[in-house]
């Protein structure tokens, strides 16, 4: 017990730093030669997708009628095979025990800025001076638009990461921060193609995102398993459909909205964790799946008339609020879900440092020897059970005003599982997994199931299997969930970036000292 | 962690009494931490405390009398014969959650689970059932003469039985083995994963609608009326499998030496590997013969209802843990009857209150057990000790 309570607060800063930076260093790098790439090729698959003919930048760049254009596509080549060739052989060279020094930095620095600047030359030559397009119209909704800000995003963090390499690696969070922030924020910007699509893919991802976060307040940070998860996102979400439509005539604008809807959790979440204080584990984790069953059938029943019964609230407003009109343009959703998203991250990232989250740890470590402490293991939970469900709230809340229609089905177990899911991939108590697992499972579960039955049905035209075609890959969503978690607790139980000290914790085993060893034998 | 293995030492008071219950687990590690929960309980005062302990001491008495007069009302509100026809259909209903209940008893009793995927085997072992009847023709067999139902009987009840036994078996093996030492969290996520995959596989294989099974129609006839009652051969058959079927598992596992390696295994494993008992074949066995009563339960739920979906074992899965858990979990007895209190509760809730509260009911009656009484109607009291 001792070992492992040194082991996790055991902190060698230098080691944490060569490894931890090192790994944003490489993402942030991968990013920007990946960003290059997409801006490079993204018009010459549009094109030769929709036009069927090969409509290259070569092409483009043979065909333009002035050798400045073409001079100018030949040094942002260089540059772009300078960037993402280095980033590919970095590695390897590494791996052989060669380090690219200062100069091969200094030379990328040099590659990098050079591309930016030619990529704003070219975009002024075309937008400002009506230069002949040099591959492809640059007019706002255009993928070559697009294709062109992606390529200068992409230099400007590859001038980033090579210019400020030691920053990088010293402060990795803030520099991650700064090199993806805007990349969120200009998104809508940058694609104008289908604002609806945009807001519909931000909005699924956003809202999983802030029900992964919320969950592992109570499931990571305290190990309070909550099965029962989904209840006080349908709480958030009626709350929103009851202050913001026309079934009551209230209606109130979308930020008193979402923290109302949050307030309310939390309030359920206290009520609810009440009961459950003295639960432990798998006694607990049933209790909270009972009340995130009861909940929907309480909406289900239409309980003192509130909740609309199985049709649920319609009509919830669009907010408009002053100049921020959500209904003329889904950007300012866009914008404020990822205003909300990036204040619950850092929010819970300082509440983890915080007291109250190494109290929960403590808890969730040993909850007897917390309490000799001198935790207050009832306030810890119940704070656990609020925190964890305001932010549900909050995701509810925004889900009701995003699709303008709540009723009991989108509150089932499922949605319990789903996040539960996130968590597990991503990694149990990780804030930086819990984000990286709603980005996979929401891009799987809400882009790759929903188009795999068109590609196999194309697939199976071009292999001739007609037994491809009729398959309906959106069924699989549970045999995804599942697989995930039982794979993932079987294989890595810390998940895909585990937390240190949860890692130490699920792999030591805790509860038997020798005899696993023994029963190994038997 | 290591407080759970503390407090799940053995009582010498229960551990007596599970000899002759066929108790697989001591309550002690259930019982409620009253040193600790001063917390909450404290702060509002010796009332609540002495309220608190008084519902718990009772809480058997209270729940009885509560039903009781559930009953009752029935009878008032809606005529006796109504409330006939629903103690009927409530022993029904218990017989089938008594089975499921009993799989998940025996295995939180043996490894400390709870095995979400239960209800889900139950859900497939129909489909197993369905499989077998269809491939084999059995439907004809059945309902063309006694001899022909009896054989169709003897076919599908152990094939399927056996099928269901051998999930039973691949999942603890796949699924479980690995975690039994890793900290509770692990084997639970998974166990939960387990039934999101066996649902998944059933969704894509079965489809999203009901399927039909047609084993309600193999056994048909009214057996005899009382007080006004109908009584079907369907209802004697499925209370008197049930029963059957229990009281050979309670013969199985005070009588023979693998019962008793499941008791000692329950109670000390470690104790029990020392003994020689092989572990990893006991708790397969655990797992087989949960499952193969899972599938006993879901041919009687096919051939009282006739339908199946994919997803029905979840629901029912956690009314029967609310069973086993009434009963006090790790008692083979306490789930048996458990099922049938809680086949009672919900058709007369959903008779008092409407149907579609039932679940509610039963969900709240959970959280109500949870809270005052975790070791169930049948479990002893006992000192914490963590």
């Amino acid at each position: 017990m001792l070992e492992r309570s040194r082991a996790l607060f055991r902190v060698d800063a230098a080691a944490s730093q060569r490894t931890q930076g090192n790994t944003v260093y490489w993402i942030l790098a991968s990013t920007a030669s990946g960003l290059l790439l997409m801006g490079w090729l993204l018009p010459w698959f549009v094109n030769a997708y929709s036009a069927g003919v090969g409509f290259s930048p070569q092409d483009a760049l043979i065909s333009s009628p002035t050798g400045v254009g073409t001079f100018l596509i030949y040094i942002l080549a260089v540059t772009m095979v300078i960037l993402v060739l280095s980033t590919i052989v970095e590695p390897v060279a590494r791996r052989m025990g060669r380090r690219f020094g200062p100069r091969v930095d200094r030379v990328r620095l040099i590659a990098a800025l050079l591309g930016l600047a030619l990529t704003a030359i070219i975009w002024f030559l075309v937008k400002v001076l009506a230069e002949e397009p040099l591959f492809g119209s640059l007019q706002p909704g255009t993928y070559t638009d697009s294709a062109v800000w992606l390529t200068m995003y992409g230099y400007a963090v590859a001038a980033l990461v090579y210019g400020a390499r030691r920053w990088v690696v010293a402060r990795q969070t803030l520099a991650f921060g700064v090199a993806i922030l805007p990349f969120g924020i200009f998104l809508p910007l940058m694609f104008h193609q289908a604002p609806d699509f945009l807001l519909w893919a931000a909005g699924s991802l956003a809202i999983y995102m802030l029900l992964a976060l919320g969950l592992n307040v109570v499931v990571g940070f305290a190990g309070l398993l909550d099965l029962g998860y989904a209840a006080f996102f349908a709480i958030g979400a009626y709350a929103c459909a009851s202050f913001a439509s026309p079934t009551h005539n209230i209606h109130l604008p979308l930020w008193v909205l979402i923290f109302l809807g949050a307030a309310i959790a939390s309030m359920f979440g206290a009520v609810l964790g009440a009961p459950t204080l003295r639960l432990r584990g798998d006694y607990l984790a049933i209790v909270t799946l009972g009340f995130g069953e009861i909940i929907p059938d309480l909406a289900t029943n239409n309980v003192f008339n509130l909740t609309g019964g199985p049709n649920g609230i319609s009509g919830i407003d669009q907010p408009h609020y002053g100049f921020l009109d959500f209904s003329a343009s889904p950007r300012w959703f866009y914008w404020a879900l990822l205003l909300v998203s990036v204040a619950v991250i850092v929010l819970l990232r300082n509440i983890e440092r915080a007291r109250v989250g190494r109290a929960w740890v403590a808890l969730r470590e040993d909850e007897v020897a917390a309490a000799s402490t001198g935790i207050n293991t009832t306030t810890t939970k119940l704070l656990a059970f609020a925190i964890g469900a305001s932010v549900s709230g909050l995701a509810g809340a925004f889900y009701g005003s995003i699709v303008s229609i709540v009723s009991p089905d989108d509150f089932s177990f499922s949605v319990s599982i789903a996040v539960l899911s996130i968590i597990v991939l991503g990694g149990i108590g990780n804030i930086a997994g819990v984000i990286l697992g709603s980005f996979i499972l929401t891009f799987v579960i809400f882009w790759v199931l929903p188009n795999m039955n068109e590609w196999s049905t194309t697939l199976s035209q071009t292999v001739h299997v007609p037994a491809l075609a009729g398959i309906d890959f959106s069924s699989y969503t549970y045999i995804i969930y599942g697989a995930a978690l039982i794979l993932m607790m079987l294989l890595r139980p810390g998940g895909l970036l585990p937390s240190r000290a949860r890692a130490i914790e699920l792999e030591s085993g805790g509860e038997t000292e020798s005899l696993a060893a023994v029963q190994g034998v038997a | 962690m290591s407080e759970y293995k503390g407090s799940a030492t053995v009582d010498p008071g229960s551990l007596a009494a599970g000899g002759g219950t066929a108790s697989l687990v001591a309550p002690a590690g259930l019982a409620p931490r009253q040193a600790q929960a001063g917390g909450l309980l404290g702060s509002i005062g010796p009332v609540v405390r002495a309220v608190h302990g008084w519902t718990s001491t009772y809480f058997a008495a209270i729940l009885l009398l509560m039903i009781a007069v559930g009953i009752a009302l029935t009878g008032f509100q809606h005529g006796y014969t109504l409330m006939g026809e629903q103690i009927k259909n409530a022993l029904v209903l218990g017989a089938i959650y008594a089975l499921v209940a009993i799989g998940y008893t025996m295995v939180y009793g043996i490894i400390e689970l709870i095995n979400f995927a239960h209800g889900d085997v139950f859900t497939a072992a129909g489909f197993y059932a369905f499989a077998i009847a269809s491939v084999l023709h059995l439907d004809g067999l059945a309902t063309s003469s006694f001899g022909g139902l009896l054989l169709a009987l003897i076919i599908v009840f152990p094939l399927s039985m056996i099928a269901a036994g051998l999930t039973g078996v691949v999942i603890e093996f796949v699924a479980y083995r690995r975690l039994r030492d890793s900290p509770r969290l692990a084997p639970l996520i998974t166990a939960i994963g387990v039934s999101f995959l066996i649902e998944g596989i059933m969704l894509v294989v079965e489809g999203p609608d009901n399927v039909t099974t047609h084993q309600a129609s193999w056994i048909n006839g009214q057996a005899f009326t009382v007080a006004g009652v109908s009584v079907l051969y369907t209802d004697l058959f499925t209370i008197g499998m049930a029963l059957f079927l229990m009281f050979a598992l309670g013969a199985f596992v005070r009588r023979t030496r693998l019962g008793k390696a499941m008791r000692s295994t329950a109670q000390d494993r470690t104790a029990a590997l020392l003994c020689g008992i092989n572990i990893n074949r006991t708790i397969s066995a655990t797992f087989f013969i949960g499952s193969a009563l899972a599938a006993a339960a879901a041919i009687i739920y096919s051939i009282n209802y006739g339908v199946l979906k994919w997803n029905i074992g979840f629901h029912l899965g956690i009314i029967a843990f609310t069973a086993a858990v009434l009963g006090g979990i790790g008692n083979i007895v306490g789930a048996g009857v458990g099922g049938f209190l809680i086949g009672v509760i919900y058709v007369f809730g959903g008779s008092l209150f409407g149907g579609e509260w039932s679940e509610s009911l039963i969900f709240a009656v959970l959280v109500l057990i949870l809270t005052f009484r975790p070791v169930g109607l049948f479990g002893v009291e006992v000192t914490t000790r963590a």
